[in-house]
This record gives structure tokens, C-alpha cells and sequence, in this order.
């Protein structure tokens, strides 16, 4: 039996490391993928232009102005006429605020103060965080010098103090980016053995059903974790994900869904008859997987019947997995109970492709 | 060890509602170079997959070097060699690579693997580095070594499914030697062909026609049979034969009439062939000829569809 492993491990490093379109796939790829999300795109939302509409003799207003543009969260669009509307509309400006016409210092003194704010909410994540963060402005200012009320909030950001977003999404990119790499080599190889042939030569010889799987899965576990390693390199030393969690812990967990994602590929290689389906079926199965893991979307907040979907998403786990060991250190609990849970699935997968596999050409 | 290398009764594989072999019989020698000759389609590729474990028997049953199918085959796949029709060595792996994976299939040694690999590059006469990757080989050499590969582990009953298809003539006469080598060794080897002169290097050959055998025979006993009367050759020699045509077709003493190239072959009872021999007209020529398989082929296999 170790011969033939062993011939399959040599075999499969050599093919896949050869192939200029896998080194891609292995390599390029996951730096593509860490750079977009890193760098490029940020949940976090600044520089929205606003444009406030007041009478230019109204002190307040100005003093209020100033507090909106002090900061790094909005940049200065000049009203221009007095239709605020037609600035939002035209994209000028993000969001507008207007000044009741008898200016703020009049209805401060009556402690009337209402002030209206138009926003653009094609973009609903842009508007919504325009409007928290026009909320809080007005808040401070409604303070302003007057001592504070019986309640203060003293709040303390626990593990990404900073709430760089790109903390919390490169560990996310980084599970999708091992889901998607180890899914797809395994499918496609396998289906490329069928497709070229050289699977008859493989069924010609006495081997068992669990050999050959075996075969075609250890390889792709091996060339999963060296990817492992590369893009929890490139995390930590380009993105400054912290790494708080021992080494060990981190390593297991990759293992477990490594072996669950490549049991996976194998899956969907009995299910397609050429590398074309295995390569449409991988991606049929990343894509709601990204989508559903948490890794942009909490989870928590989906519709029930669809939750029920999202528990049986391997990415799901190792995602929860990943940022629990890298950020907060790895409870323990939260380590054993979803490795747990990946294995069951790897176990899952592994039977069921093992029930749809065939020697035999009938 | 049974008397015979294969034997077959009844062997009957289907898919689906599709008969691909249906009730084959026969058995074959040790030592033996069998053929099967027949039109795409007439089920000798599912014949061979079926003998070598890849496939099922639907009916009827199949002893290949004493073995059935009880263990899924296994036992069987260990005692011959299968080469298919598609290129199974990888294009991306070099010579080296492919041999040690196949010697890793069949769990041989790394000594063995040595020793073996040195016997056989002599045996198919390879030169090229074997650090050469397989892609860069010329398809001669390609199937050389998938020969190699598929008789690295010394199988004693060996099967080829058109094993020559694509390959020039002179690294056809090449492959064919080493067929005959292996036999002259008392390997067994079964092939598929859809070349003529190929299959009349076979000792016997089974004439495979939608399914079904429909003749098994050694080359000259094929044509003896099929042909037990006179075979002409009618040259017209650049003149119209149609009206001698015509005339040979309502002459009760000629059995049939076959456009060969641009000839035409004329079976003949033999009380009559002195009579038709004569009759040519002057600038033809029409000759008796030995009949060759190609005859035997058309007449029994194509003949039927007609």
C-alpha cells in the first residue's frame, strides 16, 4: 500500500507543480485574492461628501459645519443654489444636510432644533453609515460644553482594537482562497484522468476501491497545507493579522478542513463526467459556500430555513475556526467543537464518495 | 495452471439497453497472438475491457489465466497487462516518472522497478533521455513505452486495443516485432486491429460483427473457408467493364461480384472458371488470386449490411 501512495504523492506534486496553469491557481491566486481583500476593499467608510445647507450669518451652523469636516469621515461638497435634492441626485453629493431656514441659533435658544438630512441610498451600507455617523456628530455637538448626563458609555474594542476591517476579512479570504484551491485541484484531476484516459490505466491495475481514493486524496492534502503555510505567511507579514493562537492549533485546524474540502473536490469529480463540470461544479459549491460563511455576512442574521443551509457549510466553521485562533487566541471550546464538526463532514464526504465511486467503466 | 490463457463462454456485457458483446465464445492458447478484426462499433474494444476486469460480464462467464471476477477482478488484473486504445501514460510526467508510477500501481519494488525498466528501454530499443517528458516523445516511441508500461510487472496474458491506430507504418512494423518477440517468449497477447496486414500476422483471428462473432480462424483458414471457390481479378485496364460486367453477373457459374479499388473481384464456381477466364474481353485482363483478408472481411462482415 505505501508503495502505491507513494507513487500517487510523487506523482500528483509533479504534475500539479509543473503545470503552469496550477501554479497560478496555487500560488497567484491566493496573492490576487489577499491583496483585493486586504488592501482594496475596506468595510469601513470615509471620505462621504456631504453638503450643508445654512445661512451663511448662522454661528451655530457654521460651528456645527466645522465638526462635520474636522474629521476624515466627510469630505466638503459647497451647496450650490438651494435644492439640496438635485446635488444628491446628480451625485454630487453623498448626503445632504439642511438647516431649518431660521437658522440654528435662533431654534437652539428654543431648544427646537431640527435639522433634515437627505441621503443617497442606492448604496444602503454607504447611507446607513452616513447617517450613524451624522448621529454621532449631532450628539456631541447637542452636548457640547454642558457637563454630561447620568449615563456614559466607556467603550473598550476587544481584539481589533483599531477595527481595521482588514484584520477581520484577510482571515476570511484566506479559508475561502484554501476551500477554493483544494476543491478545485482535486475535482479537476481526477476528472482530468478520466477525460485523458490514463484512469484506465489506474483501474487496470488490482487495486482497492479505498486505495485509489486514498491516492487521489493524500497528495491534494499535502499541496493544501504547503498552501496553508503560504497564505498564513503572506497574512501575517503583508496584512498584519496578528497571530495569537499557538501554532499547533492553527496548523489542525487547516488540516481537518483541508482533508473535509478535498474529500469535497473528490465528491464532485464522481459527479462530473470532464474537468469543465468539475471545474462549473467547484465553483457552484465555493460561491454560495463564501457567500455564507460569515466571512462578509454574519450568518446569525439570515433567515432561519437558510441558516439551516449555512450550518452545513464547512467554510462556516473553519472561518469561526481561523479568526478565533488568530485573533482571540483559540478557546478551547470554540477549537474542539467545530474541528469536530468539520470531521464529521470530512467523514460524510469521505463515504459518500466512496459509495459513487467506480473501478469498473459499465 | 488451466490449459488455456482465455476462456470464454457465453460472454454477454451490456449497457443499458445496449448489447456491446453478445453471447462470444472461445477460448485462447497460451503463446498465441489473437486478433479481433472488426468495424467500430462491433464490440471488440468492450471484448478486451471486459477480459482485462475493467467491465463487467452481463452474462455468461470469462477465465482469464484461471481467474474470474469473484474479488472484483483483482487476482485477474495482476496476471495481464492492458494497454487502451486512449494514450493512458501522462503527457506532463517524464519517462522515468510514468514508469516508477506505474510500478508504484502494482506495488513493485524499487529493485524490480530498476531491473525492469533496464530490460524493457532495452526490449522497445528506447534512446531518448529518460528524463524526457512524455509530450516531447514522437508517437511511435509513445506507444513503445505505453507498451513498456503495460508489461512492466511481466503480466503472462497481454491485450492491445489498436495499439498501432495513428502510428506511422514503419513504427507499426517496428511494434508488430515486438509482439512477435513477446509471444516467441510464451506470452499471450490479444489484439484489436483495424489494420489488414496487421491482422494477418495473428495466429487466429475472431471476426467481430455487431456484437457477435461471426467467424474464428487462423488467416489462411479464414480464406480458405470464405473463399472455397476461385477468386478473379478483372483489370479493365483503363476500358469500360460494364458491359462485361454485366454480362459476368447473369453468368449462373459466378457467385459474386466485388468493386475493389478500381478492379473488380469475381468469385467463381470452379467448374466454371475455365469458361469465364476465356470470356474477357480483349484489353482486360482477369486473373485468379489468392484471396486476401481483406476479401475474407468484406465478404463476411461488410457482405451482411448489404
Amino acid at each position: 500500500m505505501n508503495r502505491t501512495l507513494n507513487a500517487f504523492i510523487k506523482k500528483e506534486l509533479a504534475q500539479t507543480l509543473r503545470d503552469p496553469r496550477m501554479r497560478v491557481i496555487l500560488f497567484v491566486l491566493p496573492m490576487v485574492q489577499m491583496t483585493l481583500f486586504g488592501f482594496a476593499i475596506s468595510t469601513e467608510i470615509k471620505r462621504l461628501k456631504l453638503a450643508v445647507f445654512h445661512d451663511p450669518g448662522d454661528r451655530a451652523a457654521r460651528q456645527l459645519t466645522e465638526r462635520f469636516y474636522s474629521a476624515d469621515w466627510f469630505l466638503r461638497v459647497e451647496p450650490e443654489g438651494d435644492d439640496p435634492l438635485r446635488l444628491v441626485r446628480s451625485g454630487r453629493a453623498d448626503a445632504a444636510l439642511v438647516i431649518p431656514a431660521e437658522g440654528l441659533t435662533r431654534s437652539l435658544a428654543r431648544r427646537e432644533a431640527t435639522v433634515q438630512l437627505i441621503l443617497d441610498a442606492s448604496n444602503a451600507t454607504k447611507a446607513r453609515v452616513a447617517e450613524s455617523y451624522v448621529s454621532k456628530i449631532l450628539a456631541t455637538a447637542r452636548r457640547g460644553p454642558e457637563p454630561p448626563g447620568p449615563f456614559q458609555l466607556d467603550v473598550r474594542v476587544l481584539y481589533n482594537p483599531t477595527m481595521e476591517s482588514s484584520v477581520f476579512l484577510v482571515p476570511g479570504v484566506m479559508s475561502m482562497i484554501l476551500c477554493l484551491v483544494t476543491i478545485i485541484l482535486t475535482s479537476m484531476s481526477m476528472s482530468k484522468e478520466k477525460e485523458r484516459g490514463t484512469f484506465e490505466m489506474i483501474i487496470s491495475a488490482p487495486l482497492e476501491n479505498w486505495e485509489i481514493l486514498l491516492g487521489k486524496t493524500v497528495p491534494f492534502v499535502l499541496i493544501g497545507m504547503l498552501d496553508t503555510v503560504l497564505i498564513l505567511l503572506a497574512g501575517t507579514l503583508l496584512f498584519d493579522v496578528p497571530v495569537r493562537g499557538e501554532l499547533w492549533k492553527l496548523l489542525l485546524a487547516a488540516f481537518v478542513f483541508v482533508v473535509t474540502t478535498v474529500t469535497i473536490g473528490i465528491l464532485i469529480s464522481t459527479i462530473s463526467k470532464n474537468q469543465q463540470q468539475s471545474m462549473l461544479g467547484s465553483f457552484l459549491f465555493v460561491f454560495p459556500a463564501t457567500l455564507m460563511s460569515g466571512i462578509m455576512f454574519p450568518v446569525e442574521n439570515m433567515p432561519k430555513t437558510i441558516i439551516v443551509v449555512a450550518y452545513l457549510n464547512p467554510l462556516k466553521y473553519f472561518v469561526t475556526l481561523l479568526r478565533n485562533i488568530l485573533l482571540k487566541g483559540g478557546d478551547p471550546w470554540v477549537l474542539w467543537s467545530n474541528i469536530g464538526v468539520l470531521l464529521l463532514m470530512a467523514v460524510a464526504t469521505t463515504a459518500l464518495s466512496f459509495r459513487r465511486f467506480h473501478q469498473t467503466l459499465n | 495452471m488451466s490449459p488455456a490463457a482465455v476462456e470464454v463462454m457465453e460472454l454477454t456485457v451490456r449497457f443499458g439497453d445496449f448489447t456491446a458483446v453478445d453471447r462470444l465464445s472461445f477460448a485462447v492458447e497460451r503463446g498465441e497472438i489473437f486478433g479481433f478484426l472488426g468495424a467500430n462499433g462491433a464490440g471488440k474494444t468492450t471484448a478486451i475491457r471486459t477480459l482485462c476486469g475493467l467491465l463487467r460480464p452481463t452474462h455468461g462467464s470469462a477465465r482469464v489465466a484461471g481467474l474470474g471476477y469473484e474479488d472484483g477482478g483483482r487476482a485477474l488484473k495482476g496476471r495481464v497487462g492492458y494497454m487502451s486504445q486512449r494514450f493512458t501514460l501522462y503527457d506532463d510526467l517524464t519517462v522515468d516518472e510514468n514508469m516508477s508510477f506505474a510500478a508504484g500501481l502494482r506495488k513493485l519494488s524499487p529493485e524490480v522497478l530498476a531491473r525492469r525498466t533496464e530490460e524493457l528501454f532495452e526490449f522497445i530499443g528506447l534512446t531518448a533521455p529518460r528524463n524526457t517528458l512524455v509530450r516531447h516523445l514522437a508517437g511511435g516511441i509513445k506507444q513503445e513505452l505505453a507498451l513498456a508500461a503495460a508489461i512492466l510487472h511481466d503480466p503472462e496474458i497481454l491485450f492491445l486495443d489498436e495499439p498501432t491506430s495513428g502510428v506511422s507504418p514503419v513504427a507499426r512494423i517496428r511494434f508488430w516485432k515486438l509482439i512477435r518477440n513477446l509471444t516467441e517468449k510464451g506470452k499471450t497477447v490479444i489484439v484489436t486491429t483495424h489494420y489488414m496486414d496487421e491482422a494477418e500476422q495473428c495466429g487466429r483471428i475472431a471476426l467481430m460483427r455487431s456484437g457477435r462473432l461471426i467467424a474464428l480462424d487462423s488467416p489462411a483458414e479464414l480464406k480458405e473457408r470464405t473463399f472455397p471457390e476461385p477468386l478473379l481479378e478483372l483489370d479493365a485496364q483503363g476500358r469500360d467493364p460494364d458491359d462485361f460486367l454485366n454480362t459476368l453477373r447473369r453468368n449462373p457459374g459466378v457467385i459474386d461480384v466485388q468493386p475493389y479499388g478500381s478492379r473488380h473481384h469475381v468469385t467463381v464456381r470452379s467448374s466454371s472458371e475455365e469458361a469465364v477466364l476465356s470470356s474477357v474481353p480483349a484489353g482486360m485482363s482477369l486473373r485468379r488470386i489468392p484471396p486476401s483478408l481483406e476479401d475474407v472481411f468484406l465478404r463476411l462482415v461488410e457482405g451482411k449490411d448489404r
